[in-house]
């Protein structure tokens, strides 16, 4: 096939979702019209990036289409551009494939609801919109279509209204959803005024070298917008209310494509438009915003009692991994942050249908009613676990290959750059997975295991269409994990290479030479290096060991001594006595919310004060994104 | 001149976002929403302006290196942007309807089921 034809692909694959979600408005009042439309219009996106993944992740070509041919005149790009390189493909597959599965199970899944056509159109705008940010090169493009998909994503949270708290999830959503694009617009037109250009190659050879205060409050407000859409820390509480509210198949998208939405928009940014990511600085800002993500969240995760809000709070922590990883600017860092970004759409995909699977059959998804389901619904169980193992980063399924990646460049990235403070970022990495891998334990245990409550002895096992569409991410998962350097060769090494190849872009965009002949300091080259540069020696990471035992210790022994009869007094139920070897309870029900209560009661002046923050107010959350807001716009303006 | 219109759409945003802060009225957050959009609004089309500058219609040939206009790209991202502005007024009514429905408050500091 010639090139000139592949040059096509992009947009058609947009284009599909878009005209599908308009056939199935207008032809969508039978079921199979709409089914039928639907699996037709996410095959044929699929199948268009997948034909790309030759030209673009193995050859190295970029694709620049400009919409109607309107070419750069005058060396300023007037036309509407789509452009894809690696980086770009590599979300846009991510897209796909969620959209697809998601599809495939929403066909069993939704059977119960009413206004289906109305979802189907929503889920097809909701992919379009995704697809069209991944894919586009022009920054306004950018924002209608994060608008688009905002949109989408809200009213399908509130798509099943009768759900506990779900009008309310898709308002708060909405409220500060449109902060941050709002934000985003700002930023957009503060740069167009400083440009004169709306085009991503173009804006990313003109800003770098030429920031003026305008443009670094430009770079603020594009930052926060972003990550109001990948939901990191401060925005976490929106994703754990909106997972909890949407049917599971649109938290398949809101956690693996929407999230992945705006983690591509901060890597553009951070590493094009303003090309700063040689700044320890800013390099320091994502790693802290990473990590402070990634433990927050896990913590929070640990006191839910819901099963889709749990799993929420889990996902957001592991999109605090990839931003660390991303924010470390090294090859490897970004080569196994792209790979966690992956494995985190199949993974969270997986066990985000097993809560819907569940919630199908049982009614509910609260932990502390369920149990025992292994016996009713054996493959969804063992599907979970699949997801479960990943998660938490067990060998052989892929979480554990993209995880260990992310501990060696963590790791040595404080070797390089001599700062100790990146060796705290591992530990806090590694001390995320293990508290995942409790928090999966409670939720294995209290779903699946234990005992099986009387109300749900006729459960039954679920549809085949929705266990195909769970075995697809598992295989993907089980896939991703056993060949990992296929994966990075393919897909992620191409990807990490085109983000730090800031001219290559520019250049197939805007013509060859532009960017010499323009920017201030055109980046040289680099040679990227995805080698683990052999730092990780087993000898340091047992004195580290040794060092955090002795700190444990000191804090432990500092604190105020409290007597097993003091601590099960009054405030402690007799359930809890079993944490003191309490054997005349022995047969006290420890329900999914007590499993890990040892740990959560000596932890509990953090949960109380956590619980307090997320106060479920709009008003704070919005409070919330003013802060960071704030906090961006003084940060950039010091270090830039 | 075009300085004030700054301030103005500076006014604008921080007025909204404020009005969304402090008012725990529902009805008031989303009239807040829409306010810091207008300010949004004002500053797009204020960077397109330039003083003396004429509408930017021309018919084929009559546009020369010598004519004076405003810049078109802003006005057409101002009526995207106002057209998407009005999208989230509907929806976030149409919540705010429902909510009140099931709620029986328009108070956000009731409407808090999800928390913690």
């Amino acid at each position: 096939m010639s090139m000139v034809s592949f040059q096509h692909f992009p947009i058609y694959a947009i284009l599909v979702l878009f005209l599908g979600a308009f056939v199935v408005t207008a032809f969508g009042r039978k079921g199979t019209v709409r089914h039928v439309v639907a699996m037709l219009c996410a095959s044929i996106s699929l199948l268009l990036l997948l034909a790309l993944i030759k030209p673009v992740m193995i050859q190295g070509e970029t694709i620049a289409y400009w919409l109607g041919n309107r070419v750069p005149a005058g060396g300023y790009a007037i036309g509407i551009a789509l452009e894809v390189d690696a980086l770009n493909l590599f979300f846009g597959l991510l897209v796909t494939v969620a959209l697809f599965v998601s599809t495939v199970y929403s066909l069993s899944y939704m059977t119960h609801d009413e206004h289906q056509a109305e979802y189907y159109t929503l889920l097809m705008l909701l992919g379009g919109g995704v697809l069209g940010m991944v894919l586009s090169g022009d920054i306004f493009n950018m924002y209608v279509m994060v608008e688009i998909l905002t949109f989408s994503a809200v009213a399908l949270t509130a798509f099943r209204s009768k759900v506990y708290g779900a009008l309310e999830a898709a308002f708060k959503y909405l409220v500060v959803g449109s902060i941050g694009s709002t934000c985003i617009l700002a930023g957009v037109i503060m740069l167009y005024a400083q440009a004169h250009t709306l085009n991503f190659a173009q804006l990313s050879a003109l800003i770098p070298g030429n920031m003026t205060p305008a443009t670094k409050v430009a770079f603020a407000l594009l930052l926060v917008g972003f990550a109001t859409k990948s939901f990191i820390v401060p925005f976490h509480p929106l994703a754990a209310d909106a997972h909890g509210a949407a049917p599971a198949s649109i938290s398949v998208l809101i956690s693996g494509v929407l999230t992945k939405s705006g983690l591509y928009g901060i890597i553009r940014i951070v590493y094009m438009l303003f090309g700063t990511m040689q700044l320890g600085a800013i390099q320091l800002l994502l790693v802290f915003v990473g990590s402070v993500s990634m433990f927050v969240c896990v913590t929070m995760a640990l006191a839910q009692h819901d099963f889709k809000r749990l799993l929420a709070f889990h996902s957001i922590s592991q999109i605090g991994y990839v931003l660390t990883a991303v924010g470390l600017a090294t090859g490897l860092g970004l080569s196994a942050g792209l790979y966690h970004a992956m494995n985190h759409t199949l993974f969270k995909g997986l066990l985000f249908l097993a809560a819907g699977a569940v919630l199908h059959e049982t009614g509910t998804t609260d932990l502390d009613k369920l149990g025992g389901l292994s016996k009713r619904m054996p493959h969804t169980t063992a599907l979970f676990l699949i997801g479960a193992f990943s998660i938490s980063g067990i060998p052989p399924f892929n979480g554990f290959a993209s995880k260990w990646m992310i501990y060696q460049a963590t790791y040595q990235k404080a070797v390089e750059s001599g700062n100790i403070g990146y060796v705290l970022v591992t530990v806090v990495a590694l001390v995320t997975s293990t508290l995942t891998l409790a928090s999966f334990v409670k939720v294995t245990q209290s779903v699946f295991f234990g005992q099986l409550p009387k109300e749900l002895e006729n459960v039954r096992e679920v549809p085949v269409g929705m266990r195909i569409a769970m075995g697809i991410f598992a295989v993907l998962c089980v896939l991703t994990g056993v060949f990992p350097n296929l994966v990075t060769a393919y897909l992620t090494e191409p990807a990490a290479r085109a983000a730090l190849n800031a001219l290559g872009y520019i250049d197939s965009m805007m013509g060859a030479g532009y960017a010499e002949s323009v920017m201030v300091t055109p980046p040289a080259p680099v040679a990227v290096s995805f080698a683990a540069s052999g730092v990780w020696a087993p000898v340091n990471w047992l004195l580290l060991l040794c060092v955090a035992l002795l700190g444990i210790t000191v804090v432990a022994s500092l604190g105020k001594y409290e007597s097993v009869s003091e601590r099960s007094g009054e405030r402690v139920a007799a359930k809890y006595q079993l944490f003191y070897g309490g054997e005349a309870n022995w047969d006290a029900q420890v329900g999914g919310g007590d499993l890990f209560w040892g740990f959560k009661h000596n932890w509990r002046h953090y949960f109380d004060f956590m619980h307090a923050l997320h106060s479920g107010i709009v008003n704070d959350y919005a409070q919330w994104a003013l802060v960071a807001l704030a906090l961006a716009v003084v940060v950039l303006q010091i270090v830039l | 001149m075009i300085t004030f219109n700054y301030m103005v759409s500076f006014f604008l945003i921080v007025l909204g976002l404020y009005c969304i802060i402090t008012k725990y009225n529902l009805v008031k957050t989303v009239i807040g929403m829409s306010v810091m959009d207008y300010g949004v609004n004002l500053l797009i089309i204020s960077i397109g302006f330039h003083p003396g500058g004429t509408a930017p219609i021309f018919t084929p040939g009559e546009l020369n290196p010598t004519s004076f206009f405003v810049d078109p790209i802003p006005q057409a991202l101002t009526l995207t942007s106002i057209v998407i502005g009005a999208c989230v007024t509907a929806m976030s009514l149409a919540l705010v309807i429902r909510i009140e429905e099931s709620y029986g408050t328009l108070d956000t500091r009731e409407i808090r089921r999800l928390r913690g």
